[in-house]
């Protein structure tokens, strides 16, 4: 066997890289199918969160946010628990960034409210001095697409096995469930009495009214989006 | 002679030689000085060695004849002896061998480096330090502490100077602002503040002893002032009647019972971070990111914007 390996290269060729690979394999996949896993507490998108992460994607958000916090002291004193690649199992794509021109968002709904993005939004100069984040008020106004959205969660529900209308462990031990209606209007239905929890908090009377009027501005959608970041 | 042996006393002498102009030209001689010597002699041992070495294998290669039994396996022509393994390698072999197993179960897995590990450390160090350098503050200490975790904590949303940024956020130089007075009065409080079990309950729970029935809208808004000034100017009655009960007739609280609403105090703050807190103006989120130090700290830094 290895005398006639030896007089054909090209079969030896292929043997060295099966036995390189295997050994990659081994090295790399447990491992891997380990740390892809949802960490706990990791919950899929709703359907408003998920059009609040289209609109974050459209006004590319990810070009100076990061959602990446380093294992760094300086990095979890202000942004929270370093990440952990099992929080992104529901990312589809991931939002990592490479470049911080504005503050890490990955945790921001634990240290940031509705009614401060709302402030934020409209006017970021107003709440933070000297930021040169641009103001992003046509957002107040433009509906979102809840109906991207919902074929979206349908797709990942089936493609990627999504547990969506089954048990997640929580943090504290319990279990909780996301639903995905199973129809558009119903899920329309579920962004609506999402979105008309987030209305309650703010503020601008055009977009509660527009709530009020069955419409969800993008606003609330990605409020509800950051809000989920946790 | 043989050619090799006299091209190896050729190299010698022309090594010496040029060891020989090369210190004796320095300052200090050859003689003088003992580092100089002892480089001299160095230089000449190892050009002595190599030129040994290298004559001795030459020789070998030219004169040794091959001996010994073949092994059956043969690539293209080169064959190989059955000769017995060196001792050396013996021993080195198994030696690896050990060291091996060793670094596979215990080695690399205790001494592997990790990020994670790393990071850990870091926190460690620092948290060591930090509780060390802290140990025992001082007011003053703890204010200043404070204030740079306000800047960086709070001041997103209250403000570099605390004032809330036009109503975006509580106004913090003072207790609390007529506004909210009036909200909790409406709406009642459930926040749980300084360990108290009972709720603040609604407007429908509000007596007013003076007139012996529910606080009305004309009293709110007077008491609402009256608290928001300081426990100062018209609805000193209003308060007596219906607030003091809990809050005290000086409005500074009882343990267990009800919050301070005169003043600030440092656990009233450490109980805000610790559960976030919503009311008129909107939503603050817990910040249990903050060590107890640090809220403490905190404490007495928004306790002293209002003092």
């Amino acid at each position: 066997m290895f005398h006639w390996l030896e007089k054909h290269p090209f079969f030896f060729a292929v043997g060295v890289f099966l036995t390189i690979a295997f050994a990659g394999l081994v090295e790399v996949l447990p491992n891997f199918a380990q740390a892809s896993q949802p960490t706990i507490g990791t919950k899929p998108y709703t359907t408003l969160q998920l059009a609040g992460r289209h609109v974050y994607i459209k006004n590319s958000c990810n070009a100076c946010h990061s959602q990446l916090i380093r294992p760094f002291k300086a990095e979890t004193d202000r942004y929270g628990h370093y990440s952990l690649s099992g929080e992104y199992a529901y990312d589809r794509p991931f939002l990592w960034g490479s470049k911080r021109t504005g503050p890490d968002l990955h945790r921001v709904g634990a240290y940031r409210t509705t009614d401060w993005h709302e402030n934020h939004m409209w006017d970021p100069a107003a709440v933070v001095p000297g930021s040169i984040m641009p103001a992003y008020r046509w957002m107040f106004k433009n509906p979102a697409n809840i109906d991207t959205a919902y074929a979206e969660q349908l797709t990942v529900k089936k493609v990627f096995n999504v547990p969506y209308n089954k048990e997640i462990p929580t943090k504290d031990g319990g279990t909780t469930m996301v639903k995905l209606a199973d129809s558009l209007d119903g899920a329309k239905a579920d962004a609506l009495a999402e979105a008309k929890r987030i209305a309650a908090d703010m503020k601008d009377q055009d977009v509660k009214d527009m709530v009020a009027n069955g419409q969800i501005p993008e606003i609330v959608a990605l409020i509800a989006y950051l809000n989920g970041l946790k | 002679m043989n050619k090799v042996t006299l091209t190896g006393i050729i190299a010698m002498i022309i090594l010496a030689g040029a060891t020989y102009l090369a210190i004796g030209m320095t300052k200090g001689g050859l003689g003088g000085d003992i580092v100089n010597t002892l480089a001299v002699a160095g230089a000449l041992a190892l050009a002595a060695i190599t030129i040994f070495v290298v004559v001795k294998y030459v020789r070998q290669m030219q004169t040794d004849k091959a001996t010994g039994e073949l092994a059956e396996e043969n690539w293209d022509g080169i064959g190989e002896y059955k000769n017995e393994l060196p001792i050396g390698w013996a021993v080195l072999f198994m030696g690896v061998t050990v060291w091996a197993i060793w670094y596979f179960i215990a080695g690399y897995p205790v001494n592997a480096y990790s990020q994670i590990g790393e990071y850990n450390e870091e926190v460690a160090a620092h948290d060591a330090k930090f509780n060390a350098q802290f140990a025992n503050m001082d007011d003053a200490t703890k204010t200043e502490m404070g204030e740079s975790i306000f800047l960086v904590n709070c001041a997103p949303c209250h403000g570099i100077n605390a004032d809330g940024i036009d109503g975006k956020a509580a106004d913090l130089n003072r207790r609390v602002s007529a506004k909210t007075v009036k909200y909790v009065v409406e709406h009642g409080s459930n926040n749980h503040l300084l360990g108290t079990e009972m709720p603040m309950p609604d407007r429908n729970g509000l007596f007013n002893a003076n007139t012996n029935a529910l606080i009305t809208d004309a009293e709110i808004d007077t008491v609402a002032n009256y608290v928001a000034n300081g426990m100062k100017g018209d609805g000193a009655e209003i308060f007596a009647g219906t607030c003091a009960a809990c809050h005290g007739p000086d409005g500074k609280g009882q343990p267990y019972v009800a919050p301070d609403i005169a003043g600030f105090t440092p656990e009233l703050v450490v109980n805000v971070l610790n559960n976030g807190k919503k009311g008129a103006i909107g939503h603050m989120p817990a910040f249990n990111n903050l060590t107890d130090v640090q809220k403490d700290a905190l404490g007495h830094y928004i306790t002293s914007l209002s003092e």
